[in-house]
């Protein structure tokens, strides 16, 4: 069974922010063209304060998640905060009880995230958001499962799936938002949390992998 | 005595000399006859047999010679340009969906909702597409109503209309049974209801129902239809149909779960127009999607942003053969399937030429008075502190979460508002004595997260509850009412009015999805009053509803803000273009224009002010001419000059006016309108004394 250890990967939502925080002037810029360009801004202070608290402190990735979670949640704002805020501390709920993550549980996880999402917001896919991208995701996670595929190639599903979902919100009318407002003008650009999304998701994806390499090397 | 002579020719030579009847060339003209000729003809509105006459050439020359003309580029003929793309995206819709005709009203006229403008294209168009003889199945929905209260179509004979489905109860106005009644009023057609409800409880109702002589035998006249009049319904979540009783909305959820994206008599279709299964379907009495469009003319009359993706899916199933619909709808649902040619077609009007280099002095940043960027807003906050110290002061040293030195005191309902910031000065320039208690501070354009919110409600509440008011964002939505929540775990009651001035953002039948913009200013005017006066929260929440649904405000935007994390325009705005219909986040707006002077702008956004607010004589209100950060004073003072001539040929008095810089948007040029219509608890409440660091009132 492949499986990685939950206590010791705390570090993948170090590396999630860091792609974030990378990626804040693109993030803005996409935003800027149908919404305030705010976006990268937000999401990089809230990532990176979240990472000020989980570097250094040897975090499982439950609580790693937890803290992400909570920072977004009560210290950004924005309809984002409490949109991915949401889908982190569901995250970390889901896997909090389990030692070792498998395929199983890392679906389970990102399907009580959506939940999360879904919850709270009542957008739908096809409606320019970030769900455009998650919800495709899981589905090719699950199904690479489904079909039998080891985990770290479920994961690849995953991360080509999320891309192709954000590539996807150009061809798409905003129907939630501030975006929404512009009706058709919205076609032909991408979506800021749509691609933020994708970026988490691969973030994640590869950090996964990572771990279950090394797990994969210490049972050798 | 004119000498009719042949010997003129197309090719200029005309005769100079003093023919009888037949004058010289007039110098102006210089040697050009066809140029007198155009003249003559278009600006002197003469018959060509007159001019033949005075030129002394045959008629059939003068006719040449214009038609020339043209062929020259001496006469050119243009149409009005929002006509010439409301006719080319007809044109294009009708050619790319195959359809056997298609009519677009144009988007830009304002003055009335679209639903009417709708009603009144296709009224206008049943005329054309109904003949004696006609079976028509007729659909229910607001759309169809409007058609049938618009419509007279005389002259016509045995024309039936039968009810497209089963009936509902009359909770809405646009039942089947009164849409069809409406259309075979307006036709003078024979009447055929179903007279079996449109949803039953279950398959063998339906099915017994389904086989009673009666209703076979109007079904049977249905299924005759030649014709079908329908609108198309959308399932976005501020649809008709969760909230006009014909569906139950747990059914609709499973097939919003299925992909369902539109409505069609009663059916649900996904974005391929496929049909979508579910619990409905064998307990719906009325047509069938195959019967639909086995129908020869399919007529559908649909338009809105929000319906592009369902009249899209509607067009792709088949189901429509004759579309009526408006510039703007009928150009979404062409982007969406992919067609951009028209775009480029209707761009190519006269413009800059664009490939002209760019001056040396081009800058693609906008200056500003910055130090780090991330810090714009702790500096902002940290100025605001220091120069409004007096009225307000940070709750337990938070800068994001300020209450107001004499605000709260016990027994008083608490007033919170808050939002992002780049607003200045809004939110926190209306703390104080007499408005509101305390305010949360989100970052640019953004809002606050809860705990500052939550911190907000607890130093401002004084036992009677705390009042909410914030603009309809969905991110302001998510975070107050999770403080809200946290709130009354406190055991504070929270009540919350969600403001929704901005009449551009969405139309009328959507008031509620409306955003809130610097009408906020009179709300929280209100709202601060009615606290501070110790009236209840019932009555406090109340009044500030009040206020909300009699505050109209209308922005536009000439050139675009910039944000100072990356100081470039976050949108553009052609040279010669100005946005309808602005926001105060820099979202583009719903319209785009050409510039024009400042009084049509004005008269624009007053139009369409006085037809949501129905005003009559004698009326009081109260108007804000704010500007969104950079249009200066001297051009808000012309604005109001025409706002106070546009109210006062009406007779309708200005109880009290702001001009300036109010609810801004960061470095935008544009401005917005708003009007108060008072009533004597509003005008009370208005001239109700306050003391804040940018209003001041008694």
């Amino acid at each position: 069974m492949q499986q990685f250890d939950n206590a010791s990967a705390g570090d993948i939502v170090l590396s999630i922010a860091d792609r974030i925080i990378e990626n804040r002037a693109y993030l803005s810029e996409i935003d800027g063209k149908i919404g305030d360009g705010d976006h990268g801004v937000n999401m990089a202070k809230g990532f990176g304060m979240a990472a000020e608290r989980i570097r250094g402190n040897d975090m499982s990735l439950a609580t790693a998640f937890d803290t992400l979670g909570t920072v977004l949640m009560t210290e950004i704002g924005g309809s984002m905060g409490p949109l991915y805020g949401v889908m982190f501390t569901q995250f970390a709920e889901t896997i909090e009880k389990s030692s070792s993550i498998d395929a199983r549980t890392f679906s389970a996880m990102l399907t009580s995230g959506l939940d999360g999402i879904q919850a709270i917001g009542s957008a739908k896919v096809g409606d320019k958001t970030l769900l455009d991208t998650l919800v495709p995701a899981i589905e090719a996670f699950d199904g690479a499962n489904a079909d039998g595929k080891p985990f770290p190639e479920a994961l690849d599903a995953l991360v080509v799936a999320a891309e192709k979902g954000r590539d996807g919100t150009k061809d798409l009318v905003a129907r939630i938002g501030r975006a929404s407002r512009l009706g058709e003008r919205s076609l032909g650009v991408l979506d800021a949390g749509a691609t933020s999304c994708a970026l988490i998701l691969k973030a994640l994806a590869l950090g996964a992998k990572e771990k279950l390499q090394q797990s994969a090397t210490a049972s050798d | 005595m004119t000498v009719k002579t042949s010997s003129a020719r197309k090719n200029g030579t005309v005769r100079t000399g003093p023919e009888a009847g037949a004058e010289p060339i007039p110098l102006r003209y210089g040697d050009d006859p066809y140029v007198w000729a155009c003249w003559l003809y278009y600006e002197d509105h003469m018959t060509q047999g007159d001019i033949a006459e005075i030129m002394g050439i045959s008629r059939a020359t003068v006719n040449s010679y214009l038609a020339d003309a043209r062929a020259r580029g001496i006469v050119n003929i243009s149409l009005e340009p929002s006509r010439l793309s409301s006719l080319s995206i007809a044109q294009e819709l009708k050619r790319h969906f195959g359809l056997h005709d298609c009519l677009v009203v144009p988007s830009d006229d304002n003055a009335r909702p679209l639903i009417d403008r709708l009603g009144t294209a296709a009224a206008q168009a049943l005329t054309k597409l109904l003949k004696s003889g006609d079976t028509v199945a007729v659909a229910w929905g607001r759309t169809v109503l409007a058609i049938g209260e618009q419509a007279s179509v005389p002259g016509l004979q045995d024309v039936t209309v039968v009810q497209a489905t089963g009936g509902t109860r009359a909770s809405f106005a646009y039942t089947p049974e009164l849409c069809a009644a409406a259309i075979a009023n307006a036709v003078n057609g024979k009447l055929i209801n179903i007279t079996a409800p449109a949803i039953v409880s279950n398959a063998e109702v339906r099915d017994i129902l389904l086989r009673e002589p009666l209703i076979e035998s109007q079904f049977a006249a249905l299924s005759k239809a030649n014709k079908a009049l329908f609108g198309i319904a959308s399932l976005r979540p501020n649809s008709t149909i969760h909230t006009s009783g014909f569906f139950e909305s747990v059914s609709v959820q499973q097939y919003l779960a299925k992909d369902a994206v539109g409505v069609l008599a009663g059916r649900f279709i996904d974005g391929r127009g496929s049909p979508v299964a579910g619990p409905l379907d064998d307990r719906t009495i009325g047509i069938s999607l195959d019967m639909l469009r086995s129908i020869g003319l399919r007529i559908a009359v649909a338009g809105g942003f929000d319906k592009v993706p369902a009249i899209l899916a509607a067009l792709r199933g088949g189901y429509v053969n004759v579309l009526i619909t408006d510039a703007a709808t009928g150009r979404g649902i062409l982007n969406a399937d992919g067609v951009t040619e028209l775009d480029q077609k209707l761009s190519q009007r006269p413009k800059i030429d664009s490939s002209v280099a760019l001056p040396s002095n081009f800058r693609t940043h906008i200056k500003k008075f910055l130090n780090d960027p991330d810090d714009v807003v702790e500096e902002m906050l940290d100025g605001v502190v220091k120069a409004h110290g007096a009225y307000i002061q940070p709750i337990k040293g938070s800068h994001r979460a300020l209450v107001a030195r004499t605000g709260p005191r016990p027994g008083k309902v608490g007033l919170v508002i808050g939002g992002g910031t780049g607003h200045e000065p809004c939110f926190l320039g209306y703390v104080g004595k007499g408005l509101a208690d305390a305010v949360a501070v989100g970052n640019i354009f953004s809002s606050p997260p809860p705990g500052p919110i939550f911190q907000c409600a607890r130093a401002a509440s004084g036992g009677q509850g705390v009042l909410f008011v914030y603009g309809n964002y969905a991110g302001d939505v998510m975070n107050f009412e999770m403080a809200a929540e946290m709130a009354a775990e406190n055991d504070i009651e929270v009540r919350t009015v969600v403001t929704t001035d901005d009449i551009a953002s969405s139309p009328l039948e959507d008031r509620e999805g409306r955003r809130g913009v610097a009408g906020n200013f009179f709300m929280f005017k209100i709202a601060g009053a009615a606290c501070d006066r110790g009236l209840s929260l019932d009555a406090c929440e109340a009044a500030t509803r009040k206020a909300n649904s009699r505050t109209f405000t209308m922005g536009v935007a000439l050139e675009p803000c910039s944000l100072p994390q990356t100081r470039r325009h976050n949108f553009e705005i052609g040279p010669d273009d100005i946005e309808i219909g602005m926001g105060i986040h820099g979202e583009r707006g719903v319209i785009r224009e050409k510039m024009m002077s400042a009084d049509e702008i004005t008269d624009r956004v007053m139009d369409r002010i006085f037809s949501e607010m129905k005003p009559a004589s004698g009326d009081r209100v109260a108007v804000l001419i704010n500007s969104f950060g950079a249009t200066p004073l001297m051009e808000l003072y012309i604005l109001f000059r025409r706002v106070e001539q546009r109210l006062s040929a009406k007779d309708i008095k200005i109880e009290a006016n702001w001009v300036g810089h109010y609810c801004t948007s960061l470095d935008m040029v544009g401005a917005s309108i708003s009007i108060l219509h008072l009533d004597n608890e509003l005008t009370e409440l208005l001239h109700h004394p306050c003391d804040t660091a940018v209003l001041r009132v008694g």
